[in-house]
């Protein structure tokens, strides 16, 4: 992946006016130049469309010079004077060849098989090159997540399913096969009518055999949004295939039609696309959340404990939810840098507690209200509050508002009712607890409370 | 035709020799024929040799395959003429998929309307009777690639005589190795024997093709005519194949090798319309160096009438 940033500029007229090499090579292998029309089309549609919406969009940028194609994120920022252009993660390949099951590079991959599968992640073909360890048997037909168990990367997510989403290449992704631990990496395959048939790559050895092994207590989990347990890879494999997958796919394409990215479609449909997003986001959500109560459920489940500071972890929460916030107008009240409350408990999943109670009050507080969150120390616990602004919950509502899939009644599309329960199972579990205290019309107070820590 | 070439007072020549003489031969008695091009040979002898390297595996996995490979590289294969058919009409087939994949357009982006793959089923649905024989169909078709992702054929695919004579050809050659050893001979023996059974219950494309055909039933004309707007050649010969009861190679150059007035006849059975056609005999026509009379006459436009 190449970090780097290619920069352009587009002029009102569409004329490309500044851009960086790259940038620039393919605009002139496109016959075009400085000054002229943008003659990358895709590139021209997003750019149109940013302007038409007149607010930032970041988009896969597919385009092809006369001996490769070229896969980058492009982020397109209109303004009054046209558009600028901030191209990453630029990536060129040769023309795909759809129908050879060609693997280039031999030499790299001594020790590696080759595999295909069908769209619907099937094996098709699994071969070992010279060097490399048996194949297992029975592989003809299996599902590849089932075949290869997959493993999440550092940052929780799993390439080979987004790749799926996105209809794109993927590489390292990990993968376990018994007790080996291999990474896969493949090609999309697309027919000659542009419908997408499948994957084709790579698995090679990993080298590190035990960097693949997940961490004790499933610490590879995405701490802002949770993941799947690892500690159950029947469990994580059968959620993987049976629904991220598609999960991910019906939201990448709600988005990308909702967003119009290929010119303008009807408004009522764009909703509609947009609903369907919002649906499946929240389906991915329940996703997560059945596999987290799958992991805290567990026998012997057990927290890091963790130094941490709940002035810290508050903030950090703000961060990642203020945009959010904004939206509506709310304000959050944040504790202040130079408050502290050390605590003992494990990191993330404090900070998945602080973001379930600070989502939830952004979700139920009325727009351009205000939000609190106040940090405490009382004996040995430390603690921390969220109060909102909204209707509050009443005394009857309390004593069940932290059981599991309890709504409270509501039926929108907001939450899984299984968020406060794993929030307090949590809380528990780190010996601490989590409280409301709250009346109808007065809003709803939530205080985490942990061991206090001497700083 | 061996013997025309010996010429007098030359005593028994090199393969070498030989070899240049048959082609010289060969050449003199068609000057107009399209002869094989260098990605032609290049592709049917590494097939051949990928071939020859997977029965000798199967016959004793003692075998050394680059000694038994470069010993019939310079002493010639024995089977050459048996081996020739079936190694020209994979690489033939070979070809013909790059060219296509090469020509074909690039991914589409996904937020596309058509690509947003409505049809395309959930991961993990159970797969129906046709589904399941289209992906045997599929996996037979990718047997038929080494781990690089070169074209082969898979020992599965071989007509049985020819695998019957490669096996015995090979255990010749491995027999004159290990004579010495009378039990590694014996053991021989039982070897070609059991890789014999082994290969009468195996199936290979043709097979899954004719399975294919019968779970399609009536949806069979639609399933090739998509095959064919999808470029998917092996599914199409393989259909083509099973509505003659052939094998899928004869089906392969029968159909690569057709004039392209002679394709809707050929294909009559699979009952598709000029429409449907269209881009089969675009494809076909692309490749160059096909073995058609037409495709002679272009490629050698001074040979006939020119001069």
């Amino acid at each position: 992946m190449n970090e780097r940033i290619i920069r352009g500029r587009i002029d009102r007229a569409g004329a490309l006016v500044s851009a960086d090499a790259p940038l620039l090579r393919l605009q002139q292998r496109a016959g075009a130049g400085l000054d002229k029309p943008l003659a990358l089309p895709h590139l021209a549609r997003l750019v149109t469309l940013a302007q038409r919406l007149h607010r930032d969009i970041s988009r896969p940028l597919y385009a092809a010079d006369d001996h490769s194609d070229i896969h980058a994120l492009v982020r397109i920022t209109p303004d009054a004077e046209g558009a600028s252009l901030e191209i990453t993660d630029w990536r060129t390949r040769p023309l795909a060849q759809p129908q050879i099951p060609a693997i280039g590079d031999s030499a790299a991959a001594p020790q590696g098989w080759t595999w295909e599968c069908d769209q619907q992640l099937r094996i098709v073909a699994l071969r070992a090159a010279t060097d490399a360890p048996p194949i297992p048997g029975g592989w003809e037909a299996r599902s590849l997540s089932e075949l290869f168990e997959l493993q999440p990367d550092e940052d929780g997510r799993f390439p080979v399913l987004r790749a799926l989403a996105r209809q794109s290449r993927f590489d390292g992704q990990r993968v376990q096969v018994g007790d080996m631990a291999m990474t896969l990496s493949g090609e999309a395959l697309f027919d000659a009518t542009g419908r997408f048939t499948g994957f084709r790559g790579l698995a090679v050895v990993a080298e590190k055999q035990a960097s693949a092994e997940p961490k004790a207590g499933g610490a590879l989990v995405d701490p802002a949004f949770g993941s799947l347990p690892l500690s159950d890879p029947q469990f994580g494999r059968r959620i993987d295939g049976a629904l991220r997958g598609p999960l991910s796919r019906i939201i990448a394409t709600a988005e990308t039609i909702s967003g119009q990215f290929d010119g303008p479609i009807r408004a009522d449909y764009a909703r509609y696309a947009g609903d369907i997003a919002h649906a499946g986001r929240h389906l991915l959500g329940l996703v997560d959340d059945l596999a987290d109560l799958q992991n805290i459920e567990r026998p012997g489940f057990k927290a890091a404990r963790d130094e941490i500071d709940l002035g810290d972890l508050a903030r950090r929460a703000v961060g990642l939810l203020g945009m959010k916030a904004e939206e509506k107008g709310i304000r959050i009240d944040a504790p202040r840098t130079d408050d502290r409350a050390p605590a003992t408990g494990e990191f993330r999943r404090v900070l998945q507690v602080l973001l379930n109670l600070l989502g939830n009050a952004i979700r139920y507080s009325p727009e351009d209200s205000q939000i609190w969150i106040r940090v405490d120390r009382e004996g040995d616990r430390a603690m921390v509050t969220v109060a909102d602004q909204g209707q509050g919950i009443d005394a009857d509502q309390q004593a069940v508002v932290f059981e599991k899939f309890e709504r409270l009644g509501r039926t929108d599309s907001g939450g899984s009712g299984l968020g406060l329960y794993i929030a307090r199972r949590l809380a528990r579990a780190m010996d601490g607890d989590l409280t409301v205290d709250s009346a109808p019309g007065q809003g709803a107070r939530f205080t985490l409370s942990l061991p206090a820590r001497d700083a | 035709m061996s013997e025309s070439v010996s010429s007098p007072g030359i005593d028994p020549p090199s393969p070498t020799l030989s070899a240049r003489l048959h082609e010289l031969a060969d050449y003199f008695a068609a000057p107009a024929a399209g002869r094989l091009t260098e990605e032609q040979r290049a592709l049917s002898l590494g097939i051949a040799r990928r071939l020859v390297v997977d029965v000798a595996a199967r016959l004793d996995p003692q075998i050394d395959p680059a000694g038994l490979w470069g010993e019939w590289l310079r002493g010639g294969l024995p089977c050459a003429a048996r081996l020739a058919g079936i190694c020209f009409a994979r690489s033939e087939e070979h070809r013909w998929r790059e060219q296509s994949a090469q020509r074909s357009s690039p991914p589409p982006v996904l937020s596309e309307p058509a690509a947003s793959n409505a049809e395309a089923p959930t991961v993990g649905e159970p797969l129906s009777e046709v589904g399941r024989a289209y992906l045997a169909l599929q996996i037979a078709d990718r047997r038929r690639f080494d781990a690089l992702g070169h074209p082969a054929l898979a020992v599965a695919d071989i007509d049985e005589e020819i695998f019957r004579a490669l096996l015995l050809d090979i255990a010749a050659w491995r027999l004159a190795e290990v004579s010495k050893d009378g039990k590694r001979a014996s053991e021989l023996g039982e070897a070609v024997r059991a890789a014999t059974e082994r290969h009468a219950q195996e199936a290979g494309i043709t097979r899954a093709g004719a399975a294919y055909s019968d779970a399609l039933g009536a949806a069979r004309p639609d399933a090739a005519a998509a095959a064919i707007a999808r470029h998917d050649w092996p599914t199409l010969i393989a259909l083509a194949a099973a509505s003659h009861r052939r094998a899928y190679d004869d089906m392969a150059v029968a159909l690569m090798t057709t004039e392209t007035a002679a394709l809707p006849s050929l294909l009559a059975p699979l009952r598709l319309d000029h429409a449907a056609l269209a881009p089969l005999e675009a494809s076909l026509a692309m490749l160059p160096a096909r073995a058609v009379s037409a495709a002679d006459y272009g490629n050698y436009p001074a040979s006939g009438q020119a001069r």
